[in-house]
């Protein structure tokens, strides 16, 4: 069942257009993410719903009535904001207990409803302290159930996560998770870090640019992307260009310069001589020193010369020199690393995968691959967005440019 | 917020007509009547005039504005040098002993402004401490007048502006990363020099703004000449004053007064407009990067 | 060899030197003031007569109420329209803010002759174009006096209200603004409930700054205080005219007082004022 939507979205800041025509449509009781890099819009999008921007064009529908006119004060929605905009003057009581106030609540319920709250993200004890006195965690913590006490039908979080340090930042994630399940509220989670919005959301819009790239549960964005821009921004991924050439049923040969000729699963079913970009997932590589045996038709075997290593402990991280292309490889480590036979620098290596296991995009574009290994602690502009935040989102993409892995020839 | 408009229009309006009502209209009808002829009651007569202009040309004046020119100048230059180096101190301090100090500095300011004048009467008085003090240990006879000169008027003008450099500079060197200093001499540079190449441009806002609000106050200086000066150091200040009690020549005191406001705005405006042009400058810089 | 976290002596001295020389004059005076000689040059006994003498002249106290019933209400207006200023300055977007802005502040800067005279003839001009017919119509005489020194003393002290409060507005966060509307409060209630307390203190700072400038000003008062009505300042100034009085030590050494614990009382506020940063 479908609790909010929004209908052709469009916001402009002077010549600069945040928002081009955005539809969304949000289920109750879901955790929906809204994710891209500083200035895809996301923020803006989330400040339309709670009433404090104004859309050009479009509505917002919350549980089937148009609320795109109404003051942030006469929505049934609520806000954690980024930096938590706590009441400073007042007590961790008093700020819980704002909303219920204003809402006319007599000082009996209100007295019971606090400390059921103040329970629920674990600050009982906490009532007297002033948001000064309390720490990072504990002030993220007065703001949920702030914002939670009046049950709004959908709580709006802005990137609620990105002022905690990263252990913090993880155990609340997991807090976050669970309070979502008790409380049983729609949760509109607003962020750029693709890590977050994977392990919480039950679906993810991915926005850049001001409109909606592709929307999915985390493993179809995952394993499925539609663009260039939703492989590069969610995970690493090589991109390869190529012509199909030999069409048998569900699979065809992949024809790319300069490099060896791949079977692929033609999802697209793409003609012969159609030209296509496909992703390949560095994990979906198995490396291996010597040839692997008792090749099927439908694998992939390549060779190629270690270029670089970088090890991570859980895995190892490879670039390989195929031809004229680096590729990508991840590799897990089953065993204990100490006592494999270790790959390393100029080792000849076979690089084996699957057909089904590479996919074709929709869509492709150089400037994507820009976007590979975006920094996951990269903050986005604080708010309002405004012009700057294109600016801050140009810059994002040219500091990462020299950081992209895969295909270049 | 788009709701919120109509409402700002109406809690800006009484002070935005307050002030256009008495401020903005007196300072425009000073510099009207710049331009109006004097008539024999002491009145304003009709039609309109330069004379007022020329007149200030006659010797009397142009030694009274280079006068006030030039001891606001070195009072501003003494307070300032003065103001940098306590700043310096004040915000490297403990905190505590930081507001201790801060306090101490912060009551004169706050002290009434005549009584501040009034003590420098007394400590200069020819029966005064301080003179007997000169007199003891032969700097001064008993003939020698401390009061009534432009040195006495200079060192009350020091005296009361302090505070008013102190504040801003303080305001600024309290921000200032320290740490900055440390690196400098890591890399070599002496104390001097890196207060002068690291800490100096750090607090020079600061330093600007203290600049403003020490001369603008000793350009229009009119208690302290008149209490502790004589004769021989009259300001623009004074004269304004007998233009308007004594002589009744009230287009003569408007064009004293808005003298006055050019010598403050001209190097105020150029200050602004020089500020805006760097950070465009920069902007654009920062634009083509 | 010099040690590497040597630092310079030369700040604190000329710290110490600069508090010498602003404290010396005023200690003299307050030693003076119990002095039963006239100029301190020779100490010839500790007496209070000073003290006695100022508490008898009523001229002084006359002059005193009038100066403190003028700071009060040029306080209470300065502080209302200083504050409201701010908020709308802090709100705008407006094309009109830049003037706006100038207009509240360039009075911070123009030197208060300027302002004495501009309001002087101001005022002249009322009068004598409407002070005839005010009086035969309604039976009102206007004139310069206690009036005419309020509306001065508003004029001056609010630009500074507006300096301090608008300060304390940028300084907190916009965003508990918005979250106060979130939480579903209208805008007045958000007002009284949340920005208000917010920029109290700044409201107090600006008004006890309105309240010392009132008291300290003579410049303005001087131009517009007509024949009649006296301030302290004006008292002290034409008391100094005429000589060295002993008895200003004596109210010196009184109004002294006065400052430190009014500074005392700002700087307990500065202190507030951290803790709600946090």
């Amino acid at each position: 069942m479908e609790i909010l939507r929004f209908e052709n979205i469009t916001k402009r800041y002077g010549d600069n257009t945040v928002l081009d025509n955005v539809t969304l449509s949000i289920g109750a009781g879901e955790v929906f993410s809204l994710l891209g890099p500083s200035g895809c819009g996301k923020t803006t999008l989330l400040r339309i719903c709670g009433g404090f921007e104004r859309p050009d064009s479009g509505r917002v529908i919350l549980d089937g009535v148009d609320i795109t006119d109404l003051p942030p004060n006469r929505r049934e929605v609520r806000t954690v904001f980024q930096n938590y905009a706590l009441f400073p003057h007042m007590s961790v009581w008093e700020n819980v207990a704002f909303g219920l106030k204003t809402a006319g609540m007599d000082a009996k319920r209100i007295a019971e409803a606090v400390p059921r709250y103040l329970d629920l993200v674990q600050l009982a004890g906490f009532e007297d302290r002033k948001p000064g006195q309390l720490s990072g965690g504990q002030r993220q913590r007065v703001a949920i159930a702030r914002a939670l006490i009046n049950r709004p039908k959908v709580l709006l979080l802005d990137e609620p996560l990105a002022a905690l340090d990263l252990k913090l930042r993880q155990r609340m994630l997991i807090e976050l998770d669970a309070l979502h399940d008790d409380v049983g509220i729609t949760f509109l989670f607003v962020t750029h870090d693709q890590q977050e919005a994977m392990s919480i959301s039950d679906h993810i819009a991915v926005l850049r640019g001001g409109h909606v790239e592709q929307i999915g549960t985390p493993p179809e964005l995952y394993e499925a992307p539609k663009t260039s821009f939703v492989a590069a921004f969610i995970g690493d991924t090589n991109f390869f260009p190529g012509t199909v050439r030999r069409v048998e049923g569900d699979y065809c040969d992949l024809e790319i310069e300069d490099f060896p000729t791949l079977r692929l699963y033609n999802d697209k079913k793409i003609r012969e001589g159609g030209s296509v970009h496909i992703s390949i997932r560095p994990e979906k590589f198995m490396i291996s020193l010597d040839k692997p045996g008792n090749i099927k038709p439908n694998t992939n075997l390549l060779q190629g010369k270690v270029e670089d290593v970088v090890y991570l402990g859980a895995h190892t991280r490879y670039w390989v020199r195929v031809n004229d292309w680096r590729v990508a490889v991840v590799k897990q480590h089953y065993g204990y690393a100490l006592d494999e036979r270790r790959i390393t620098w100029g080792d000849d290596v076979w690089l084996r995968f699957e057909a089904d296991n590479a996919y074709m995009l929709d869509r492709y574009a150089e400037a994507d691959e820009n976007l590979l290994l975006l920094p996951d602690t990269e903050e986005e502009a604080p708010t309002p967005p405004d012009a700057s935040e294109a600016a801050t989102a140009s810059t994002a993409e040219g500091a990462t440019a020299s950081t992209v892995s895969g295909t270049t020839p | 917020m788009w709701f919120k408009k109509a409402s700002n229009f109406f809690v800006g309006l009484p002070t935005f007509v307050w002030l256009l009502i008495f401020y903005a209209l007196p300072v425009l009808i000073v510099f009207l009547l710049t331009f109006k002829p004097v008539d024999s009651a002491g009145g304003i007569g009709a039609g309109w005039t330069l004379s007022t202009l020329c007149e200030l040309g006659n010797p009397n004046y142009p030694l009274i504005i280079w006068r006030t020119f030039w001891l606001g100048i070195v009072a501003t230059a003494v307070c300032i040098a003065v103001a940098i180096p306590i700043s310096y101190c004040l915000s490297r301090m403990s905190s505590q002993l930081r507001n201790v100090f801060l306090m101490l500095i912060i009551v004169p300011f706050w002290t009434n402004f005549l009584i501040r004048i009034y003590a420098w009467r007394v400590f200069l008085h020819s029966d005064g401490v301080f003179k007997h003090l000169l007199v003891l240990i032969g700097l001064a006879d008993e003939s020698t007048v401390l009061l009534y000169n432009q040195w006495a008027v200079l060192t009350v003008m020091i005296y009361t502006y302090i505070p008013f450099a102190v504040l801003p500079i303080y305001a600024v060197a309290e921000k200032f990363d320290f740490s900055l200093l440390d690196a400098a001499k890591d890399l070599g540079a002496s104390s001097f020099y890196g207060f002068r190449k690291v800490f100096f441009p750090g607090i020079a806002k600061g330093v600007w703004t203290a600049v403003m609000v020490v001369l603008i106050p000793a350009f229009g200086a009119y208690l302290i000449p008149d209490l502790v000066g004589g004769p021989t150091s009259e300001l623009v200040g004074d004269k304004i004053a007998q233009r308007v009690f004594n002589d009744r020549n009230l287009p003569h005191a408007s064009a004293l007064s808005a003298l006055l406001m050019m010598a403050v705005f001209l190097p105020l405006i150029g200050t602004v407009w020089i500020r805006k042009l760097k950070s465009r400058k920069a902007n654009a810089e920062v634009a083509d990067a | 060899m010099r040690n590497y976290t040597h630092r310079s002596r030369f700040p604190f001295v000329m710290t110490m030197l600069t508090l010498v020389f602003l404290y010396t004059p005023l200690i003299v005076v307050a030693v003076a003031s119990f002095n039963a000689s006239k100029y301190g040059g020779a100490w010839t006994g500790f007496s209070l007569k000073w003290y006695e003498r100022l508490f008898q002249d009523n001229a002084i106290w006359d002059a005193l109420v009038n100066t403190l019933v003028i700071a009060l209400i040029a306080t209470f207006f300065a502080t209302l329209l200083g504050t409201l200023a701010a908020l709308a300055l802090h709100r705008s977007k407006h094309k009109l803010k830049g003037i706006y802005s100038a207009l509240v502040y360039t009075p911070l800067v123009v030197p208060d002759i300027l302002q004495g005279i501009g309001l002087l003839l101001l005022f002249e001009i009322v009068l004598s174009t409407f002070g005839e017919w005010m009086r035969r119509t309604f039976g009102i005489e206007m004139g310069l006096g206690m009036t005419t020194i309020v509306i001065a003393h508003i004029t001056f002290c609010l630009s500074y209200v507006t300096m301090v409060v608008l300060g304390r507005l940028q300084e907190f966060d916009r965003s508990v603004i918005e979250a106060a509307q979130d939480l579903g409060a209208s805008g007045l209630y958000t007002f009284f409930r949340v920005t208000l307390p917010i920029i109290s203190p700044g409201i107090i700072a600006g008004a006890l700054f309105s309240f010392t400038l009132s008291i300290d000003d003579f410049v303005i008062t001087f131009f517009v205080k007509g024949a009649g009505d006296t301030t302290l300042p004006i008292y002290i100034q034409s008391a100094m005219r005429r000589g060295t009085p002993a008895v200003i030590n004596a109210l010196s050494v009184i109004f002294l007082l006065m400052t430190f614990v009014l500074v005392f009382v700002t700087q307990r506020l500065l202190t507030d004022k951290k803790g709600l940063k946090k």
